[in-house]
């Protein structure tokens, strides 16, 4: 094997920066792959992608779907003879490769490190804040308002009956910052799937499968598959993670469902009956599925953060602003949350206000640096899922296609 | 009991081809040296080895003659069944606390072994690294030195010890044998207590204890042995089936730094060594050699070409990280193969783990005042009057362990003057 390997310092800076600066204690004995219970027969993980970050090969690591596969759960890091913490490595990887397929680059690039973690909670802060400006809504209300509106008059209101002056903005925030998330994402999961089509070799197949086909075949069985966490019960050295990561992706899936529905109450129905633009009663079940929500998320994430800070201490896995970010910020969005309904019910409106628009913060940023982050992992993760089982299917195994 | 030896004494601690050597080289300039040994007998690991390269010669024929050696020369005095306690005092001037257990057999012994014969308990044989049992009077093994029984007197009943006294026709045995501890005083010492095979229970991974078809390259010598458990016949423990292949398991804790960091140097060796023990009693068997990369210090060179040319044997980049016990008392191992980049699950009836050397002399050295580096191996320090050699110094062959000890016994030899 000869080749001329150029050492790319951007490359090495950005592992070192998302821990992953041990890999070159790797030589290459292959403990990992066998380690590794996600690591499949045929195409085993993470020996291989080691050597191709010795050797700098990030072109080659960005689509390798194994990159995306690996759960992060630190059996092979155990197992390293050479402490080349193979895990962290992978780790790292996808940070970069996340920041690589983000778009547009330059918000990829503030969410890399720390040192930017005033403007990145500065960017949705002040976007917040002149939108509360130009409202109008500027006043905080006294017990008794509170009390019946809550904060859905938070940027004011008026009596345009068709949309409420709140939603309004909150859709101008919100919308915005998802449309630039899914508009990344959209760009960043084609361009992986076509490398990680080429990575095989992939060029002129005569039969794909359709779009029905491909949600029905790979991307549903994926979905179910995540679901049901079975990848995450695999691992040996840190199962526990399944008992926090579980409930908080069910809290997200809750809170996701209960999103959809008040999208749809106050912006679609809101039109025709305006009393949708009030706060949602106690009692209303999807009220209830969003405080079950909100608790299985702060739990989950509870979990995770000591599981975390109980890993690094012992030494299995490295501390990293990659990892850390996506939990303050999940945190963030949780504790905000739940305090400004608290403060809410025993009414106290002036620091419910604060806390509220922190929370509207927390929310923003969780939304738009999501495909940059270490969150991005549900995407890039779903459709490397949806990768392996197509790699695996009758239409790349099929001699027709060969 | 004390010993006074006069100017420029040395102790030698280990009696293993190195101590022996490092013995020998002082003592036949005229220096007054003691050679004590932890074990019964002298030999060290090499006395358990069925041949050693390069010449592949069987050990007596290294062994034998030094023993002889040994016997012929005044100036050595041997204890078995010693180890040193404590030190005081400084190059030139050493007083050294030792101790000696109980043999319970005194220097009559002739090994004529009736005590033998009567004795009804059994003990694990620790020469054969516990693949059989042994009646608990015994002759370490048969090319023992000092060719004097053991008995283990912990391990039997009134009755048996009642018995192996009234055996001996030579008043041999003595069961109220004490330790004892006894002084001596040297200008220098030579820490030659060599290795131990790195305990195999330790790499989880491979699940050593869970299949009687996993055993260590030490067991593998012993069953290669003429003197060994089965007669030199290489079969599999616990079933004696005769295997139809062989998996090795190259690293197995060393280059680990889970257990030992360092290369242990002759293990590669020694696997091609096993695989001519092999191919003397199976020709066709199928060999799987699983390694990080394969390590043949240059001289051995010859030696892996021919083995590696052998069709029947495959050579497989990439560590094995998983044993799986089978139903029909054969295991499989896991590894991914580097050079295809993908895992091989490869069944066979018979694994062996290439296991490292672990420095022997471990924590007790440190609270002697010895000054060991990370791994555990003795650094060599002539200032402080200690010197060490052969695998206790590092993970060597005999050969290396032979000039290692002529080295150190010519320090010690200028700390005396
Ligand atoms: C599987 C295998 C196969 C090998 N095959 C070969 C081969 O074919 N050719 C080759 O050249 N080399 C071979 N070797 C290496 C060889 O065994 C060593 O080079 C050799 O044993 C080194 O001798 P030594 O005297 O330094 O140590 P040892 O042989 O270990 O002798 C040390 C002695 O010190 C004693 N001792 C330990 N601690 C104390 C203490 N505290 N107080 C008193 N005494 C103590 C021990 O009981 C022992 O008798 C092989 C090694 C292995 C693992
Ligand atoms: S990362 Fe560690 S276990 Fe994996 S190949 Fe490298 S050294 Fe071996
Ligand atoms: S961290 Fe876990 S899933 Fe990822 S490569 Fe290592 S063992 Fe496999
Ligand atoms: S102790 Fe006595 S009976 Fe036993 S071997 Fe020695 S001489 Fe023979
Ligand atoms: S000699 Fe070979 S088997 Fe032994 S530790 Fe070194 S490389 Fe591994």
């Amino acid at each position: 094997m000869s080749m001329n390997v150029q050492p790319d310092l951007e490359f090495i800076k950005a592992m070192k920066e998302a821990g992953g600066d041990t890999l070159k204690q790797c030589y290459q004995c292959a403990t990992c792959s066998v380690a590794c219970p996600l690591s499949s027969d045929d195409k085993p993980f993470p020996r291989k992608e080691m050597i191709l970050a010795q050797w700098g090969l990030k072109e080659k690591l960005i689509y390798d779907p194994n990159v995306f596969l690996c759960h992060q759960c630190g059996d092979c890091t155990e197992m390293c003879p050479r402490g080349a913490r193979p895990g962290d490595v992978l780790g790292a990887i996808r940070a970069y490769a996340y920041r690589a397929l983000g778009w547009p680059k330059a918000l990829a690039t503030l969410c890399s490190s720390v040192k930017n973690l005033p403007i990145l909670i500065g960017i949705p802060a002040a976007a917040i804040l002149f939108c509360w400006l130009i409202s109008g809504g500027m006043h905080i209300p006294a017990g008794e308002q509170f009390a019946r509106v809550g904060y859905t008059q938070f940027f004011g209101h008026w009596d345009f009956r068709l949309l409420a002056k709140n939603v309004l903005f909150i859709d101008l925030i919100m919308l915005t910052a998802v449309g630039i998330a899914l508009t990344s994402l959209y760009k960043g999961i084609s361009a992986l799937w076509k490398g990680m089509e080429a990575s095989i070799g992939l060029k002129d197949v005569p039969y794909r499968p359709s779009l029905v086909q491909f949600v029905k075949k790979f991307l549903w069985p994926s979905l179910i598959e995540i679901l049901q966490h079975n990848r995450f019960r695999e691992c040996t050295v840190n199962v526990d993670r399944v008992k926090g990561h579980r409930p908080l992706m069910l809290g997200f899936i809750g809170l996701f469902i209960v999103t959809c529905y008040s999208l749809f109450t106050q912006d679609v129905i809101g039109i025709f009956i305006p009393s949708m633009h009030g706060p949602i009663s106690m009692w209303n079940p999807v009220k209830l599925l969003a405080n079950v929500s909100a608790v299985a998320m702060i739990g989950g994430i509870g979990i995770l953060w000591l599981n975390r800070t109980k890993m690094e201490a012992a030494g299995k896995a490295t501390n990293t602003f990659y990892d850390w970010f996506l939990i303050w910020m999940i945190m963030g969005v949780g504790v905000t949350g739940l305090a400004a309904e608290l403060l809410r019910i025993i009414g106290i409106p002036s620091l419910g206000y604060v806390v509220y628009y922190l929370h509207l913060i927390a929310v923003a940023m969780l939304f738009l640096y999501m495909p940059y982050t270490k969150f991005a992992h549900i995407a890039y993760r779903t459709f490397a899922m949806a990768f392996e089982r197509y790699r695996e299917s009758s239409y790349i195994k099929n001699p027709l296609n060969q | 009991m004390s010993d006074t030896a006069g100017n420029g004494a040395v102790l030698v601690v280990g009696g293993g081809i190195s101590g022996i050597t490092a013995a020998l080289e002082a003592a036949e300039v005229g220096i007054d040296v003691f050679l004590v040994e932890k074990n019964a007998y002298f030999g060290g690991r090499v006395a358990q080895l069925n041949q050693y390269f390069p010449k592949l010669c069987p050990p007596t024929c290294g062994l034998e003659i030094n023993f002889k050696r040994i016997k012929d020369n005044r100036k050595i005095r041997t204890y078995t069944l010693t180890t040193v306690k404590s030190i005081t005092g400084g190059p030139g001037n050493f007083e050294v606390q030792l101790e000696t257990m109980p043999r319970y057999i005194n220097s009559n012994c002739t090994a004529c072994g009736d005590c033998g014969q009567v004795c009804t308990d059994e003990i694990d044989d620790a020469f054969n690294l516990g693949m059989k049992k042994i009646k608990a009077a015994y002759l370490p093994h048969e090319m023992a030195f000092p060719r004097r029984f053991v008995l283990e007197k912990n391990a039997c009943s009134p009755a048996t010890l009642d018995a192996v006294k009234a055996a001996c026709k030579y008043n041999a045995v003595d069961l109220d044998m004490q330790p004892q501890t006894f002084t001596l005083k040297v200008s220098s010492i030579i820490w030659s207590t060599g290795w131990n095979p790195y305990d195999a229970n330790k790499i989880t991974n491979l699940n050593y204890n869970s299949s009687q078809a996993i055993i260590t390259n030490m067991m593998m010598e012993r069953l290669a042995a003429d003197n060994g458990p089965t007669k030199g016949k290489i079969v599999r423990p616990g079933d004696n089936k005769e295997p139809a292949s062989f998996a090795f398991v190259q690293c197995a804790g060393s280059r680990d730094e889970n257990h030992l960091e360092h290369c242990s140097y002759i293990c590669c060796m020694a696997t091609f060594k096993h695989i001519s023990y092999i191919r003397d009693q199976y020709p066709e068997a199928k060999i799987y050699v699983f390694y990080i990369d394969l390590r043949t210090p240059g001289k051995y060179e010859h030696f892996r070409e021919k083995f590696m040319a052998d069709p029947n044997s495959t050579f497989i980049k990439g560590k094995v990280a998983d044993i799986v016990a089978e139903r029909d008392g054969g295991v499989t191992v896991i590894a991914e193969n580097a050079v295809t980049g993908t895992k091989i699950h490869q069944k066979v009836d018979l694994c062996i783990l290439a296991t490292g050397m672990e420095p022997a002399l471990g924590a007790q050295g440190k609270a002697l005042g010895v000054n060991m580096d990370g791994n555990g191996f003795i650094v060599s320090d002539p200032e402080r009057g200690m010197i060490s050699a052969g695998c206790a110094k590092s993970a060597v062959d005999v050969y290396s362990s032979g000039q290692s000890s002529t080295a150190a016994a010519l320090k010690a030899i200028q700390i005396g003057r």
